[in-house]
């Protein structure tokens, strides 16, 4: 068998993961701190060109049901946000709005402003009235923590059952063990439940939870809040990598290696100034003008190291690579691609 | 609508003709196009100058600044820190400079003492340690738009009429003498013509474009001048470079930031703040020759100001200030010039001469009356201070028994933003933000905007895309030269902002 490293633990690096215990590999993720994955919405926005079977099998869970095609749902301030592929109640089918909009907020709190809202939808023809119920919970406290507890959940019923409007919209207020709560809240109200696309907040930590689970399944080793800060580079090879967690700090030995450490936003990349480099040291950068775009260079999947030439067995993904076409507030599909991408490129396909 | 005296203009210069003409009874109207401090009083240093930085090159202007610091500190003190400023020379400064400055500070009466290098340090622990002299005066920092405000609450509350988002758009002129202007009302507060008796133009960098609206002209020089806002508070003192005046002299310790300043170049019209790359590079560059550590702090962004000079403009070009008179149209004067600290004496120049003209003899009580309660009143909480500061008189509106905060970089209270829009000038997000500090901390309003817009919504009922994207705009502006971990923070915003919803903010 075969044994890989794979460092970061966000989308590219729990689908690369995945993929390659999949097939036989020992796999070996080391990640630390909040992936750009749980800081996104959740959703991804477009559509994969390559591995949309793997990514349906990736993301396919028990507890939380996919919808996919051309799928639109209300941001957290109203505003129209699409996607390619959504958890079930973020999102409608294209074409499909509801005729009526009931925007749900609680008191205090910022997670959804419901006047903001309203008016943002009636402003784009959608009729929509703001919905604020009492609530006790601090504004810098997350919604998911006070609606963990069936009480919660059976006093918001309470409160949505007088609205008449064909969809009611929430906050993000479940993490990945309670998304069945939303299917039972449908259920008693007897209308869509929308929930807001929320960046910053548990649609996001869903998701990279999600992914870490799927890959510990899958047999994947997972090293987590530990820190590659070394790779050991022999003849264009990686032949090992120091780990570093806390006060401990070792060695270990790897036949391939993948790098999804993210962009300068997670730290994945050094960001001097405006300016990315590599904190490892090893690998050419590509610099551009935004320092989101730059990152990585690589050939056919595999990184290429200072001197010009691609390694041998050390491929990147995600957004520690170099891309021209990477928007704000996109790029986890991109991310899943790549893995895909890295994971052949080591396997010599 | 008929009125003695039209004021254009609602900068400190504005606001202070305003507030005296007011308080000697006259009959006055001021309409201020943006926001107050729309111009440069928004746009500027914040320093209150103790006369040092003209002592040597510009006597009239240092010592006018002397004694107006002395006014403000008695009239103002609420919004005025009392810092102290250092002038530091280091070994590649002319030694010479130091004699004359010297000299030249006993002969305009601009108060100093003199430090020992030793005592510099002990004093400004984060000076360079190759600071070869040093002069303590009697610099200080104000904020602007408390400063602004107390003066168009005070002209209120005398009697005169003060409008903002009200923009003069036109003058007709008959025999030598303008019998109407026209007026542009974004709030919805006056008719659409205005007859005054006469008109003082306060345009600031405006002055020539109003001038012209009545067939005048007041040929000014523009310049332009950068600041850079830095997380922190990094000095005690204002420090500033003992040399001949040029770009990069100046570090301001500011509410909860430090801000480097100026440079210098000629601007293209009165709104042509933008900021180089270049100003960035130089400001941090030359302030971290006076405070080396300023290299390492975070920027949180940068502003631009347009200054109106007398004369040709440029570092040379005196700070003082002018009264201009048209032969061709006798009822319009034109004032510009000057500084922030001074507008208090423009102002009572130019309305001694309003008198002068309505033959009323009423004289000046600007420099006596208070604008404002006194400062930090002893045993005070932090967060009664920080009131004080931002509201003057207005702090006790504010409810301090609802706890809850909106913009917790600032922390803002919900209940000064409620307070602020009761008191009805403020249309816009910025106009909440230029009045309570909430989006102007580190987050740069990414975390606040949309709790700002929810009560805005509540008690204005204002349309919230255009408004939103207008204040992310405006935000934007000042974030193109980050770098570090604020680049960092603006990614992050842009995901969300732009990446997530849909906002037009640009590229
Ligand atoms: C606010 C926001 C909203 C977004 N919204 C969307 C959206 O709606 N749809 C969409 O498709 N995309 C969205 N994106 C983009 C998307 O989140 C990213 O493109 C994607 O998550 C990148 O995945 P990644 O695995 O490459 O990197 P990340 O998810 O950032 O994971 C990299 C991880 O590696 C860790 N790491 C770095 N260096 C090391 C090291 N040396 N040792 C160990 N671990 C290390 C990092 O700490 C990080 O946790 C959004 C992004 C943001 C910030
Ligand atoms: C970069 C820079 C740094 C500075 N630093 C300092 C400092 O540290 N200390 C100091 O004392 N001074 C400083 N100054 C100088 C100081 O800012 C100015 O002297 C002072 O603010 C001028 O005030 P004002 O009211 O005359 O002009 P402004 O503040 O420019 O006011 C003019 C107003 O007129 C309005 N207006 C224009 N046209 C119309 C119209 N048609 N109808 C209605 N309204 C109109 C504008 O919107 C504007 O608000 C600095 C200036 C700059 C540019």
């Amino acid at each position: 068998m075969s044994y890989a490293l794979v460092v970061g633990n966000g989308a590219a690096g729990t689908f690369s993961s995945w993929l390659l215990a999949k097939r036989g590999w020992e796999v070996t993720l080391v990640g630390r701190g909040t992936p750009s994955t749980a800081l996104s919405t959740g959703c991804l926005r477009s559509g994969p060109n390559l591995c949309r079977a793997e990514i349906s099998e990736f993301l396919n869970n028990e507890k939380m049901p996919w919808a996919s095609g051309q799928r639109e749902g209300i941001s957290k301030i109203g505003t129209s946000y699409r996607c390619w592929m959504s958890p079930s109640h973020s999102t409608w089918k294209e074409g499909e709005t509801p005729k009526s909009i009931a925007v749900v907020g609680l008191d205090g709190h910022p997670s959804l402003l419901p006047r903001v809202v309203s008016a943002m939808l009636n402003g784009r023809k959608i009729k929509a009235t703001p919905f604020t119920i009492p609530s006790q919970v601090p504004s810098d406290v997350p919604l998911t923590s006070s609606f963990r507890k069936d009480e919660a959940w059976e006093g918001l019923a309470e409160e949505l059952q007088g609205l008449s409007a064909e969809a009611i919209l929430l906050p993000s207020l479940v993490g990945l063990q309670d998304y069945h709560r939303l299917d039972q809240l449908e259920g008693r109200c007897g209308r869509n439940v929308l929930e807001a696309i929320t960046p910053l907040g548990s649609p996001g930590q869903r998701l990279a939870d999600l992914m870490l689970s799927k890959a510990a399944e899958a047999g994947v080793t997972i090293w987590d809040g530990r820190k590659v800060t070394a790779l050991d580079v022999e003849n264009d090879a990686a032949i090992g990598a120091t780990v570093v967690g806390g006060m401990d700090a070792r060695h270990i030995s790897a036949e391939a290696v993948i790098l999804a450490t993210g962009g300068p936003l997670v730290d994945g990349l050094v960001l001097k100034e405006r300016d990315v480099s590599d904190p490892l040291g090893k690998f050419r950068i590509v610099r551009s003008k935004f320092p989101l775009t730059g990152g990585y260079d690589s050939l056919n999947g595999m990184l290429i190291n200072i001197d010009g030439r691609p390694m041998v067995n050390v491929a990147g993904a995600g957004d520690c690579l170099s891309s021209g076409s990477r928007e704000y507030g996109s790029g986890l599909t991109e991310a899943l691609e790549n893995a895909y991408r890295a994971v052949r490129a080591l396997e010599g396909t | 609508m008929r009125t003695d005296v039209l004021i254009i203009g609602g900068g400190a210069t504005g606001a202070g003709i305003a507030r005296d003409l007011a308080l000697r009874g006259v009959n006055c109207l001021l309409l201020e196009m943006g926001d107050f401090c729309h111009g440069a009083s928004g746009g500027n240093h914040g320093l209150l100058h103790s006369g040092g930085r003209y002592a040597v090159k510009d006597p009239t202007s240092a010592s006018e600044c002397a004694l107006e610091n002395a006014v403000l500190r008695s009239i103002a003190p609420f919004c005025i820190e009392d810092t102290g400023g250092l002038f530091v020379s280091l070994p590649e400064d002319d030694p010479s400079f130091a004699d004359t400055f010297v000299g030249s500070c006993r002969k305009a009466n601009v108060p100093f003492e003199e430090l020992t290098a030793k005592e510099a340090l002990r004093s400004e622990p984060e000076l360079s340690s190759r600071v070869t002299r040093c002069l303590k005066v009697n610099d200080g920092s104000i904020d602007p738009f408390s400063l602004v405000q107390a003066n168009v609450d005070d002209a209120r509350s005398a009697g005169a009429k003060v409008l903002n988002h009200c923009a003069v758009t036109g003058m007709t002129v008959e025999n030598g003498t303008v019998v109407e202007v026209e007026v542009r009302d974004r709030r919805g507060g006056i008719p659409a013509s205005i007859v005054p008796e006469i008109v003082v133009n306060a345009a600031g960098a405006w002055v020539d474009e109003v001038a012209k609206l009545a067939g005048c002209r007041v040929p000014m020089g523009l310049d332009q001048g950068s600041m850079l806002v830095m997380d922190g508070r990094h000095c005690r003192y204002v420090v500033n470079r003992l040399r001949s005046p040029s770009n990069g002299d100046i570090i301001v310790p500011n509410h909860t930031s430090t801000i480097l300043g100026t440079t210098s170049r000629p601007a293209g019209a009165p709104n042509d703040v933008t900021v180089s790359r270049e100003d960035v590079d130089l400001l941090v560059r030359e302030t971290a020759a006076m405070m080396p550590s300023l290299r390492e702090r975070r920027t949180i962004r940068t502003y631009g100001g347009v200054r109106p000079l007398l004369g040709g403009g440029g570092r040379g070009a005196s700070r003082s200030f002018a009264m201009l008179n048209d032969e061709r149209v006798g009822n319009l004067i034109s004032v510009a010039g000057g500084k922030l600290t001074t507008y208090r004496l423009m102002a009572e120049k130019v309305s001694d001469r309003v008198c002068e003209m309505l033959g009323s003899s009423s004289n000046c009580r600007t420099h006596k009356e208070a604008l404002g309660p006194p400062a930090n009143g002893k045993g005070d909480s932090i967060s009664a201070v920080r009131l004080v500061r931002k509201y003057g008189r207005s702090a006790s509106s504010v409810d301090t028994t609802d706890a809850r905060v909106v913009c917790s970089c600032e922390q803002v209270l919900r209940s000064e933003v409620t307070a602020v829009l009761k008191a009805g000038d403020a249309l816009t997000l910025a106009d909440v933000m230029r009045r309570t500090r909430a989006g102007m901390g580190y987050c740069q309003g990414f975390d606040c905007a949309l709790s700002v817009l929810e009560i805005m919504m509540e008690q204005n009922g204002i349309d919230p895309v255009p408004s939103l994207n207008e204040f992310l705009g405006e935000r934007e502006r000042g974030l193109e030269h980050t770098s570090g971990d604020q680049l960092r923070q603006e990614m992050l915003r842009r995901h969300v902002l732009n990446g997530v919803y849909g906002l037009g903010v640009r590229e």
